[in-house]
């Protein structure tokens, strides 16, 4: 039997994996399918907004004091949280795909994000600090004709309209692709070819002006993405950023793949196609097994803890009806969410302070474990992280890479505590 | 029509939710244009195929494989590939089918026939002038990986002239060998009894019938329906007797318990009594081996060993479980492929239209065979079309893992593909 099994292959959940694997334990992750990083600019976004403000915040670690007692940053601690980031750049770096906080440490920077609007990241993996709002240096955005998914004309008119210098450019897609159509992904894998960056390089370099940084859409190599940078602005000259894709999104991607191939290495597997319908308990409080749905029987996955990483609303962690019931899908844990449809939202949609339906989620003690509304938990052997925890409002607050990456390390060090314990 | 399958596969196309996830993996868009990938050809085109449209948008669909990577990864649970089937099979019921697609239905009839006189078809098919004819007639690829019809009896005739030899015991296991073991490759079936019998099971080859997935990879879902019809009148009385069907055709398995029943709308009681009792051989050795009852006596076997979970394998949702036995035997260094897909697909890859996609799918497999050293003797899949794209792509021999079990029990011989002793 193994020591840790691992609900979700999200950010959390391979996080979680990670730490655990660090501290001696067998974890294997299940997924129903592969993770909501696959859509996520890739950047870990700690904490950019306070409820009900408007302004974006300088200093996130400074602030944690004013969010909701409940909120996961508040149960892991500032400690535990800056252990858990630096463990994170320290992670990076060893695995090739570096990040760091953009100019100061400590602070948010601004980065530009699809559609031009300024968005405070905490850090940023190497290809995107370039395009720091912060830097004065003018920008051109460069787009691809007939690219679906990165729109340079609308990123410079916005940059524009918030005070900062960008023009949009276009060349031609033949210069990605053979192809007709490719997604990001293919172009991406298009540009792993040194001989294709060349010819890119070739042709940013006539556009250039005296002064300017490049902004490309977010597809400068997949397994070859550290070098294809390099290379680029050897050629070129000049200071080239990444600005993140619609999905799917290439950053976020490198990010999941490097995780997954570093899990291996460290004896970790990682299974999708794999959905959790059900679990056993001894009858007590202990969880025997969870099962997987399969093309005939069930799966049973025993495991001594199990760690609940399926996500929120979006990652797919829950599900509702059309009264407004909502429940966690693997184990019906107790959630905070309202169960009436009428108490979901507030009457405005871009309400300031964010929405009822999306602060909800499990609610768990400090050690990360699932608890009754008594403050019992629910099962002696099962916890949670990421965006399946009560307390935040992830999208709001541009705290859901952050959340990930603290909750999925504290709560992997909370369940190597207790396998010590025992 | 609302059929009962059009609501447990139609409806899932509503959880798409864009992401576009499953078009990144996918491995036919990621070489062709000619596939415009999972999501335009099976969520989005769906909503042209309700009723009243019978019609599909274009024939796009048609050049999906059918591997099921885009099932695997998908983080809503949109059953693509089902919907991709379907809409194939609604082309082929408006507009009929090719003399070709409906030979390659017809595996059992081919098997049959060859194995008449197997020398003289062997001859027929593999001569090179007969592969050009049958390139330029009838369209299929002249260089792909046809079988050998075995020189040696078939399956069927081997268990009845050892019919006496065969092991007598209170344990019994059912064993479903599909028609590549019965007609092009009989050692995988008799490495399969050998293996069975070592652990102390009787092993039952009762009369059986194709499984129908040529046919339903092809579009022909009224044929395939009697083949499952044939099957649950054949195999349901054992089902209900309690024993397991282990079959070691992993594409055969995967369609009597899920696909047939799903795409055919065959929900009947004796349908999914069949479809509970069904096993992959290694799904349900992994069931022994956890009980601790699988033998261990293992001889020692010194290689290097590339190992792939074939697409249809991994469709089961069982995980790796050929991988998990084959690591318990010493001396094995086994290397695990992440390749989505050998290519070959079943029957795709032997499409002259669709030869050289299937290669440049394959080409991600061939690749990591090829970087794991000049050491590697063989390799092992467990899928026989793959062994045989395995084999066309590699130029080294391919082996089931039932031989490589086998052949550390002392049973079996993995150059000669024979038992000892026979």
């Amino acid at each position: 039997m193994i020591d840790l099994l691992v609900i979700g292959e999200g950010l959390s959940g391979l996080m979680a994996a990670y730490h655990a694997a660090r501290a001696g334990l067998s974890v294997r992750v299940i997924g129903k399918g592969l993770g909501a990083l696959h859509w996520d600019a890739g950047t870990i976004d700690l904490l950019g907004y306070l409820p009900g403000a408007h302004d974006s915040l300088r200093c996130p670690m400074k602030q944690l004091g004013l969010l909701d007692p409940a909120h996961p940053y508040h149960l892991l601690g500032e400690a535990t949280l800056a252990a858990a980031l630096a463990q994170f750049v320290a992670l990076t770096a060893e695995l090739g795909l570096p990040y760091s906080p953009a100019v100061v440490a400590g602070e948010n920077s601004l980065l530009s994000s699809p559609l031009g609007a300024a968005r405070p990241v905490f850090l940023a993996p190497a290809a995107q600090q370039g395009g720091d709002l912060g830097s004065s240096a003018p920008m051109v955005v460069v787009g691809f004709k007939g690219l679906r998914d990165f729109y340079p004309a609308l990123i410079a008119e916005n940059l524009n309209k918030l005070g900062y210098p960008a023009r949009a450019a276009f060349l031609p897609y033949q210069l990605l692709s053979g192809r007709r159509d490719a997604n990001t992904v293919h172009l991406a894998h298009e540009l792993d070819a040194p001989a294709r960056r060349a010819k890119l390089a070739a042709a940013l370099k006539k556009l250039l002006e005296p002064g300017e940084r490049i902004g490309l859409p977010a597809i400068l190599g997949i397994d070859d993405h550290p070098a294809a940078l390099v290379h680029l602005e050897q050629i070129v000259q000049a200071p080239i950023f990444e600005i993140p894709t619609l999905p799917p999104s290439v950053p976020g991607i490198r990010l999941v793949k490097s995780l997954r191939q570093h899990l291996l290495q460290l004896g970790v597997r990682v299974e999708a196609g794999m959905e959790a319908i059900g679990f056993e308990t001894n009858g007590g409080n202990n969880i025997q097994w969870v099962e997987t749905e399969t093309s005939a029987r069930p799966l049973k996955h025993r495991a001594k803890s199990y760690l609940l990483a399926t996500g929120g609303i979006l990652g797919g962690g829950f599900d509702s009806d059309h009264t407004g019931r909502v429940w966690e899908v693997v184990f019906d844990l107790p959630l905070t969410i309202p169960q009436q449809r009428s108490h979901w939202f507030r009457p405005q949609f871009l309400e300031a302070t964010g929405q009822p339906v999306f602060r909800g989620g499990v609610p768990v003690n400090r050690r990360f474990q699932p608890v009754r509304p008594s403050g019992e938990p629910v099962y002696a052997n099962l916890w949670a992280a990421g965006g399946t925890l009560a307390g935040a409002d992830p999208i709001r607050e541009r705290s859901l890479t952050g959340i990930a990456v603290a909750t999925g390390f504290a709560a992997a060090q909370q369940i190597a505590t207790s396998h010590a314990l025992t | 029509m609302f059929t009962e399958s059009w609501l447990s596969v139609g409806p899932s196309l509503d959880d798409c939710i864009k992401c576009n996830i499953c078009s990144s993996y996918c491995p036919v868009a990621a070489v062709t244009d000619l596939f415009p990938g999972p999501k335009y050809v099976g969520p989005q085109a769906q909503r042209f195929r309700e009723n009243g449209q019978p019609h599909s948008p274009d024939h796009s669909v048609d050049y999906c494989s059918g591997c099921r990577v885009c099932n695997e990864v998908c983080p809503t649970g949109v059953k693509i590939a089902e919907l991709n089937a379907r809409a194939r099979a609604q082309i082929v019921a408006d507009q009929g089918i090719s003399l070709r697609n409906r030979l390659l239905g017809r595996n059992e009839l081919l098997g049959k026939v060859g194995s008449i006189a197997p020398s003289l078809a062997n001859f027929g098919l593999h001569n090179p002038v007969s592969r050009v004819l049958a390139d330029k007639v009838m369209g299929i690829a002249k260089e792909a990986p046809l079988p050998h019809w075995s020189r040696n009896g078939t399956f069927g005739s081997w268990i009845k002239r050892t019919g006496d030899q065969r092991l007598r015991s209170d344990r019994k296991v059912v064993y479903y060998h599909g028609c590549a073991t019965m007609y092009y490759e009989p050692f995988i079936g008799k490495a399969a009894v050998a293996v069975l019998e070592h652990n102390g099971f009787e092993v039952i080859v009762p009369p059986q019938n194709c499984c129908g997935l040529p046919m339903l990879s092809n579009g022909e879902f009224k044929a395939a329906r009697n083949y499952h019809e044939g099957n649950i009148q054949k195999l349901t009385g054992y089902a209900r007797e309690g024993l397991a069907i282990v079959g070691t055709s992993t594409s055969c398995t995967l369609t009597l318990k899920e696909e047939a029943p799903e795409l055919l709308d065959m929900h009947s009681e004796e349908a999914n009594t069949l479809k509970m009792a069904v096993w992959d051989i290694f799904e349900w050795l992994r069931e022994l081996y956890q009980a601790g009852e699988l033998r261990s006596d293992f001889h020692r076997i010194d290689m290097v060993l590339p190992y792939h979970a074939p697409c249809q394998y991994r469709a089961h949702r069982v995980g790796k479980p050929a991988m998990e036995i084959l690591m318990l035997i010493p001396g094995i260094d086994l290397r695990e492929s992440h390749a989505r897909c050998c290519g070959i697909a079943g029957t795709y890859g032997y499409k002259v239209e669709k030869y050289q996609i299937g290669m440049d799918v394959g080409e991600e497999l061939f690749g990591f065979v090829r970087e794991q050293g000049d050491a590697v003797e063989m390799t092992a899949c467990d899928s026989e079309t793959c062994r045989w794209q395995l084999e066309h792509g590699t130029g080294l021999p391919s082996r089931h893992p039932i031989e490589i079990l086998a052949a550390a029990y002392g049973l079996y011989d993995l150059e000669a593909r024979a038992l000892v002793g026979s």
